[in-house]
């Protein structure tokens, strides 16, 4: 008898240990050795209206220049555009892929589009709140790197951090309530860009 | 045998026992009480510690000592329940499981009234119960669809011999008010009892200026009345009747203006039943059983009295059953019932009356092969004129490893029926312009929507749909009850909840102004484990220590998937970048504790008619929202901090303890989190006083 109430206190404890007992796999990848360099954009002011970049450059383009073929990627609101089909006169195309950006290394060799009327190449990286609080406010979906391909026809990746002035953090009270927070369309995003003409983003 | 049989029972062996309306006060440790049985677990009269399922019962004696009054206040004090704070009312979690799925019940019928799945605690008053039990894991064998968690099942008191009567009250913080009134008359063959009850509260602001109040003034009216009478000596009859009433004076401000107006709602239950002993063996029950419910609410904006919001709510529930109970030898009882239930619902949001008619059979034998091993087979089936037809069945078994030593396991299914909400639902946002169809409106309302020009994309085409079918789980359970002494009791048990087919709202198309056409499925599978514990030592007399814990994990299994194959991603919060969310950043399920606990001190001296006791429950950080776009909780800033909260009561019994004076406080600590806890209104303190007019 008593070594039955032993066994069955026994059997009875080991699911206590076995949940408790959380294993601990350490997930920390070691990032390679960046051979191209991320750069940091800070708020890129597209609130006087839509902000065309060039990649290459690393530098906001004006003028004449946004009809020709001298800008990558143009920030107009919440759209994100590529220099191509529908929204400019170069061959660039885009697609969104599912990654952290350091885990992006290579370019995917195909799967890439161009803006069309009412499609463009570049959607689902930010998340409209309606309702929900913070009210009104345009967040992040995390995960969601741009990848793009140029109309010189290199590679880049591009992760948005922020919609607002100085990348707020969106969980603070001054956030949710719209009369303090930050003006929109300000972007801030941090990309590599391949120059050599390779898929290798690393 | 059931329920009626069991009051027989105790009527003609308890005299002694003596369960008053209110104060009954007798030192547990001096007066043999009976053994304490339970009904609900096997719908007949069961002693505790043979139970073969997870059950507990909370005594009238017990709610009075600690100075509780409504439902919320007593199960919130319970091991593994916690009530959540919702905008629709206080619901109880069990084993994980939402407040939607756990069966609320007077005297064994369903209390009805929920509002988006959660049936509000604060509406049921603990006045004139003789106790609550609760079982854990699914009962839908015996109980049908809502029974997927557990039930809870207030059992009336049945008044003492004679003329009783007596008046309760308690006071206090936020002019919270509760009021009874007690009355009865018992002969052998006839008994009739009541009480008018009063709730009311000034309601509390946890954000001072923001115009609305956290919660509204209101006032609510129980009316209860309970008639028994013995026919003869074989035939008894009982009728239940009930009626809760209650209005809030809502004043709160929108984003067009400050709106203010009442609400009503309102519960009847009436339910007359015959139990008759056919023989030694058999005895049998019919029972009806008819409730309704009703809310209406109108707002009016203050500035210009122009109507903000108008709305209206009816639903009626109606159920014949009879239950046979048949002794075939003293080793096997059989007990099966059958019966038949018609709902009808309108409401604002519905497009005409709805209507259900079901019908359901089950079956259960409770044998004892020999004199340590119980076993307890049955099942239930659900037939239904909207959904699909359900089994439900269920195997339990204890066995005696010694006279205070039980092991106890028992698995079985639960379902929950799609709502009416999630069937007929006709509703369109008039601001943001999105509409949400129930899964029996929605072709219809496509294809009208389609013709008026208003449908851009369809999604997912309406014909392709596959009927609703009832939400469901697999439940195990699995532990012991070990009492070594009397004065210590000490049970553990470990469950583990496979659900699947939970019903969610998704877009199935998309309209011309962009905004989402929303339709009901079944979508998510989850799962719920974890382990229970209680402790109960009774010393020196007067003393009782009480402790209680619960671990549980909750996650849902396509989140699990996804995080697997490295896709969920989440935003550090500090450098605001995309990191992959690991199986250990994911914190399952919003709202689910892990750690749970609750520790309880009392004493009780009989000479100085002194009681009291000092709780303490803890209830261990949980999910709250997501902040990082993945719809998961991954991040530690997604999570309420755990808490601690203190209640205490001490009575003073005078006169043959015919009057109670009593002080209760409930969060002595005045603990608050104003954003995320909706339900903690800070310290509340009661002063309050019983006066039973006969002598006891």
């Amino acid at each position: 008898m008593n070594k039955l109430q032993t066994l069955a206190l026994a059997l009875m404890s080991t699911p206590v240990l076995l949940m408790s007992a959380c294993s601990k796999n350490n997930d920390n990848t070691v990032a390679p050795a960046a051979t191209i360099k991320t750069n940091t954009v800070a708020d890129l002011d597209g609130s006087k209206g839509a902000v065309y970049y060039s990649l290459a450059g690393n530098s906001v383009v004006t003028g004449a220049d946004t009809t020709g073929t001298k800008w990558d990627i143009k920030f107009s609101g919440t759209g994100i555009f590529v220099n191509g089909g529908s929204s400019g006169t170069g061959t660039a195309q885009a697609q969104v892929v599912s990654s952290t950006f350091a885990d992006l290394t290579t370019a995917p060799t195909s799967g890439y589009k161009a803006d069309a009327t009412g499609a463009a190449a570049i959607t689902g990286w930010y998340t409209y709140t309606a309702t929900t609080a913070p009210q009104h406010a345009i967040l992040m979906v995390p995960g969601k790197i741009i990848v793009v391909k140029t109309s010189a026809g290199n590679y880049a990746k591009i992760e948005m951090k922020s919609y607002y002035k100085g990348n707020p953090d969106t969980t603070t009270p001054a956030f949710a309530d719209l009369t303090t927070r930050p003006a929109s369309r300000f972007y801030t995003f941090r990309y590599s860009y391949q120059a050599n003409g390779t898929t290798s983003l690393q | 045998m059931n329920k009626k049989i069991v009051y027989v029972l105790l009527l003609l062996s308890a005299r002694v026992s003596a369960q008053q309306i209110d104060t009954a006060v007798t030192d547990t440790g001096k007066v043999k009480k009976l053994k304490e049985v339970i009904v609900t677990a096997t719908r007949s009269a069961k002693e505790l510690m043979s139970v073969p399922m997870p059950v507990s019962t909370i005594s009238n004696k017990e709610i009075k000592n600690r100075g509780l009054v409504r439902l919320d206040e007593v199960l919130n004090e319970q091991t593994g329940l916690s009530v959540l704070p919702d905008a629709h009312g206080q619901g109880i979690q069990v084993q994980g499981f939402a407040p939607d799925y756990t069966m609320i019940m007077l005297d064994g019928m369903p209390v009805i009234g929920r509002t988006t799945g959660i049936l509000d605690l604060t509406r049921i008053t603990t006045n004139g119960v003789d106790r609550i039990e609760v079982v854990k894991g699914p009962v839908s064998s015996l109980y049908g669809s809502e029974a997927m968690a557990g039930v809870v099942n207030l059992i009336s008191a049945r008044p003492p011999l004679g003329f009783s009567s007596s008046v309760a009250a308690r006071y206090g913080t936020n002019k919270n008010a509760d009021l009874n009134f007690n009355a009865a008359y018992a002969t052998d063959k006839l008994s009739v009892s009541g009480f008018v009850n009063r709730n009311s509260t000034g309601g509390y602001s946890l954000v001072p200026g923001s115009g609305s109040p956290t919660v509204s003034p209101y006032h609510g009216y129980t009316v209860n009345g309970r008639i028994t009478y013995k026919l003869n000596a074989n035939t008894d009859l009982l009728l239940l009747i009930r009626n809760y009433t209650n209005t809030t004076t809502n004043n709160y401000s929108v984003d067009s203006g400050q709106v203010a107006g009442k609400g009503f709602e309102s519960n009847f239950s009436i339910s007359p039943s015959v139990t008759r002993r056919f023989s030694e063996k058999l005895t049998g029950q019919l029972r009806l059983y008819r409730s309704t419910y009703r809310t209406t609410s109108l707002l009016n904006y203050t500035a210009t009295n122009a109507i903000y919001d108008d709305t209206y709510f009816n639903q009626a529930f109606n159920r014949a059953e009879v239950q046979g109970d048949y002794q075939a030898y003293a080793k096997l009882r059989l007990t099966s019932g059958a019966g038949g239930q018609y709902e009808t619902v309108d409401a604002t949001r519905y497009d005409t009356r709805q209507s259900f008619t079901s019908g359901y059979a089950y079956m259960q034998g409770d044998w004892t092969p020999f004199k340590k091993l119980n076993l307890i087979a049955g099942g239930r089936f659900d037939a239904h004129s909207v959904y699909l037809s359900q089994f439900s069945p269920k195997l339990a078994l204890s066995y005696r490893l010694s006279d205070n030593f039980v092991v106890l396991g028992s698995t079985g299914k639960g379902y929950k029926a799609p709502d009416f909400r999630q069937l007929y639902l006709n509703f369109t946002n008039a601001v943001v312009g999105y509409s949400v169809f129930g899964y029996e409106e929605v072709a219809a309302q496509i294809a009208k929507l389609q013709q008026q020009g208003q449908i851009q994309t369809i999604l997912i085409d309406p014909s392709t749909l596959r009927p609703l079918n009832a939400e469901s789980s697999t439940g195990y359970n699995l532990g012991y009850r070990y009492r070594p002494v009397k004065s210590f009791m000490w049970t553990v048990n470990f469950f583990r909840n496979n659900i699947r087919d939970l019903i969610d709202a998704e877009a199935i198309a998309i309209k011309t102004n962009g905004q989402s056409v929303y339709s009901y499925f079944n979508i998510h599978s989850v799962y719920t484990q974890g382990a229970e514990t209680d402790l109960s030592y009774h010393f020196l007399t007067h003393w009782t220590l009480a402790g209680g814990y619960q671990y549980l994990q909750a996650y849902d299994n396509k989140v699990l998937h996804q995080i697997k194959a490295g896709q969920v991603f989440g935003i550090d919060p500090k450098i605001r970048e995309t990191v992959k969310v690991t199986r250990q950043m994911y914190g399952g399920l919003l709202n689910r504790s892990k750690n749970m606990a609750n520790a309880r001190i009392s004493y009780q001296d009989d000479k100085t008619g002194i009681v009291a006791s000092v709780r303490a429950i803890y209830r261990g950080r949980y999910g709250f929202s997501d902040l990082d776009g993945n719809g998961i909780v991954n991040r530690d800033d997604e999570y309420v901090k755990g808490y601690v909260l203190f209640n205490a009561s001490v009575s003073k019994l005078f006169y043959h303890n015919q009057f109670r004076f009593q002080l209760t406080g409930e969060n002595l600590g005045d603990y608050k989190q104003p954003l995320t806890i909706s339900n903690l209104p800070g310290r509340l303190l009661y002063v309050g006083f019983t006066y039973n007019f006969s002598k006891q």
